[in-house]
């Protein structure tokens, strides 16, 4: 027989509640977590914040590039950019761009990733590789090579013609019905590889048990992509295209490089259209081509509350 | 355990060290020649002790080794204290990087203005430079005569003198000769008329191999094309983009259609290289060397970018055909007179020094030098006849005294017209936009487009005039007048009295 002596069970008293730490306290006693975050707000401060809010002060004066300091003059810049048709054109471009590519990446690259994702797929890893190169090399690159790549001479033209899809060769980049869809492919090849990866890793989320069960089931191949793979893929949709449509507002150097904007500023994104009024006008205009950031951040900005408030209204109406 | 014996200065003494030496050091400083006080135009420049660095940026790539290995090691030669470290920059990313040093106040000592498209006043005006007159003679210079109010000197100060000469338009068409004489055709022989050009790209097309093209004329740089248009124009009659005789904005004139026909017809002829759209000039002169097409119209530096990239394009054969006009009677190519080229920035740290290593330039024995450099011909033309350049380079040249005068510039007679033009948007689409879109297909309708730009940029220059004259500007819209302006004829500095 074993005895067990325990030690008599006190009755802990309730523990007090803690104190609220003040934020100076709390700094104070955990000063080394604040310390290690000092680079990246320093960082963010400076480079992300401080230009943010410059731009909005930015906006609101008349500032020759050549001047020192501009001159505040209120709503004046706005006013003028309302009024600019080329400011709408290149908003219309960034839009189209947007309403074109994204869907294209997004799409393109489930579908490539479903096709990597299985194991009887051959040279799966070669193929990854060789889609991600495009996002390893520098965009003006890619840029420089597919003007030579889609010129009149290039190869691409020289396979259309050789295979009589066309009487004579497509004027991919100096035409202003072709330029800004020759633009988007470009941006599209560039950056699929991204996504791809994007969408492999949300695939290997998903049990095989599933797809086992649903093959027991009796699902064929769609079936088990309408009713398995894409239901569990939907939350990480959301993601991925907010991630392609931040890109897809960020293609300066392609368009640079591909086009200039051009031809007659049928390619030109609101990213080219604020460059060129900084930087490429006779007389620089710092402020108006700070209203166009800010009057195309707001509009992006009510889009994108329209985009969430539509996608729960559907979740809404779905339930 | 051990105990330092040295005194520690307590905090207060500590505070006055401190006080003094920032209180005392720029008195010192001052005192030993660091700041500008000591200055004075007689004495050497480089007089000051230690070692002295001269930050120069510009965009002359064909001119590398002329500054480089020549004007400022010679320069060191002479002063052995003074370095001149230069860095050279396509004409567009150096005027942003200069708008943006500026603002960091990280500017060179020296640079030159390409990028910055503005009237060189408007930077006078905004104090991006320091004059330079009071350290250099230039006076006694050979570049006395090309010196002009409102160009170079502002309120009595010379800020600026032309290196390069400003007769010259960038419309030269250059021919391969090999291709040429593969043509039957002579590669000296310049086509005179609209025509005979016409005719002779056709034939040049057709009588070279299939992957030979006629013409490149590139158009993705909108300034490459409004360029040729005014050219055009202007030997179709034009004085230019402003009517001198009226001061009206004659882009919507008949020598303006005209010219914008012809550039249509070279498209309708087939005779283009493909890819011409989707170029810009340099891109063009690449294809130009690889032999894909005959010709190609750009500026007279334009051997001296091949001999630095493409110089076996040289040695096959290259001529140049003077600019043709519509029928025998040819216009005249109006241009300002030449601007200056590099500018001592006011934040340079030894302006006297960097004015006087841009004085180097101003001698004739450099101006030939700068000729056999083949860029932009140097401002004392007759140098280029002495010097050792490429027959092409010095047949183009010849043509540019033909063809090219000097034509008015409102600025210099009232320098408040500097201030409208700082008040000034740029008015879109520009003539060179209009051309672009037109032989692009984006347009058909050119002179409704041609004069819907007149109107707009009339109206713009109204309202930069009124803006300027609320912030105290004498200016109006006759200082765009010059009643006494004569086709064909230079405007001399007396013209303007």
């Amino acid at each position: 027989m074993t005895v067990t002596t325990e030690a008599p069970v006190r009755q802990k008293a309730p523990a007090p509640a803690p104190k609220r730490r003040t934020v100076w306290r709390r700094m104070r006693d955990d000063w080394w977590i604040y310390l290690f975050l000092l680079p990246t707000v320093v960082g963010y401060g400076l480079y992300t914040v401080y230009p943010l809010v410059a731009s909005w002060w930015y906006a609101f004066l008349d500032w020759p590039g050549f001047a020192d300091v501009g001159t505040f003059i209120g709503f004046a810049n706005f006013e003028l950019l309302w009024a600019d048709d080329l400011f709408w054109n290149s908003f219309r471009n960034s839009l189209v761009f947007l309403a074109i590519a994204v869907p294209l990446r997004v799409g393109l690259a489930l579908l490539l990733a479903i096709v990597l994702n299985r194991r009887s797929t051959p040279f799966r890893g070669l193929f990854r590789t060789l889609l991600f190169l495009p996002v390893v090399t520098t965009g003006a690159i890619v840029g420089v090579v597919f003007t030579l790549i889609l010129d009149a001479g290039g190869p691409v033209n020289l396979a259309l013609v050789k295979s009589a899809l066309v009487d004579s060769p497509v004027d991919f980049l100096g035409s202003s019905g072709m330029s800004l869809y020759s633009v988007i492919g470009v941006w599209v090849w560039k950056w699929l590889g991204i996504t791809l990866i994007y969408w492999l890793a949300a695939l290997q989320t998903i049990p095989n048990e599933l797809y086992e069960a649903a093959r027991i089931d009796g699902a064929g191949n769609w079936k088990e992509f309408r009713y398995v793979t894409l239901p569990l893929l939907l939350p990480f949709l959301v993601v991925i295209t907010l991630i392609d449509m931040v890109g897809a507002l960020n293609v300066f150097d392609l368009v640079m490089t591909l086009t200039g904007g051009g031809p007659a500023f049928s390619s030109e994104v609101v990213e080219v259209y604020i460059y060129r009024t900084a930087f490429g006008a006779t007389v620089p205009q710092l402020g108006y081509a700070s209203a166009a950031a800010v009057l195309f951040g707001l509009l992006t900005m009510a889009l994108a509350i329209a985009q969430a408030l539509g996608i729960r209204a559907a979740r809404r109406a779905m339930a | 355990m051990s105990t330092s014996t040295t005194p520690r200065p307590s905090r207060r003494q500590l505070l006055r060290t401190a006080g003094g030496l920032a209180i005392g050091l720029p008195l010192l400083n001052a005192c030993t020649g660091g700041g500008q006080s000591a200055q004075n135009a007689g004495a050497d420049p480089t007089d000051a002790s230690g070692p002295i660095t001269v930050n120069w940026w510009d965009h002359f790539r064909p001119l590398t080794e002329l500054f480089e290995k020549k004007l400022f090691v010679e320069y060191h030669g002479k002063h052995d204290n003074v370095t001149v470290k230069r860095r050279q920059l396509d004409p567009a990313d150096l005027g942003q990087a200069l708008q943006l040093a500026r603002r960091s106040k990280q500017l060179p000592d020296v640079h030159s203005t390409a990028g910055l498209s503005g009237s060189v006043a408007a930077l006078v005006t905004n104090g991006w430079f320091h004059p330079i007159g009071d350290f250099v003679d230039l006076g006694n210079s050979p570049m006395k005569d090309y010196l002009y109010d409102g160009i170079h000197r502002f309120d009595g100060k010379v800020y600026t003198f032309p290196v390069f000469s400003g007769r010259w338009h960038d419309s030269t068409t250059w021919v391969n000769s090999a291709l040429a004489k593969q043509a039957s055709l002579d590669p000296e022989q310049s086509p005179a008329t609209w025509d005979e050009y016409r005719a002779t790209v056709r034939t040049l097309d057709q009588k070279t191999p299939d992957s030979v093209h006629g013409l490149l004329l590139p158009m993705k740089d909108t300034d490459y094309l409004g360029g040729k248009l005014t050219a055009f124009a202007q030997m179709a009659g034009a004085p230019g983009q402003t009517d001198w005789k009226t001061g009206e904005i004659a882009v919507a004139s008949e020598p303006f259609i005209q010219a914008m026909e012809f550039l249509l017809a070279l498209k309708a002829d087939g005779v283009l290289h493909p890819a011409s759209s989707s170029l810009g000039p340099r891109d063009a002169r690449a294809r130009w060397a690889a032999g894909e097409a005959a010709l190609f119209p750009w500026g007279p530096w334009f051997i001296g970018g091949l001999m630095v990239e493409e110089s076996p394009a040289v040695k096959r054969g290259i001529s140049a055909w003077q600019i043709p006009a519509p029928s025998t009677q040819r216009g005249t190519v109006y241009v300002a007179p030449a601007p200056g080229s590099f500018f001592v920035s006011d934040q340079a740290k030894n302006p006297k020094v960097a004015a006087d290593v841009l004085f180097q330039m101003t001698t004739a024995d450099f101006a030939a030098q700068l000729a056999t450099r083949m860029d932009q011909p140097p401002i004392l033309l007759d140098s280029v006849d002495k010097a050792d350049v490429h027959p092409a380079y010095k047949k183009n040249v010849s043509f540019f005294q033909q063809d090219v005068r000097i034509g008015p510039v409102p600025e210099v007679r009232n320098g408040g017209v500097a201030k409208a033009l700082a008040e000034m948007r740029d008015v879109h689409p520009s003539p060179g936009e209009i051309v672009q879109a037109v032989l692009t297909g984006s347009t058909k309708d050119y002179k409704a487009a041609l004069q819907q730009y007149a109107d707009k940029a009339t109206k713009e220059r109204k309202r930069a005039i009124d803006a300027a004259k609320k912030k105290g500007a004498e200016v109006s819209e006759d200082d765009w007048v010059f009643g006494n302006w004569q086709p064909g004829q230079d405007y001399t500095q007396a013209s303007y009295k």
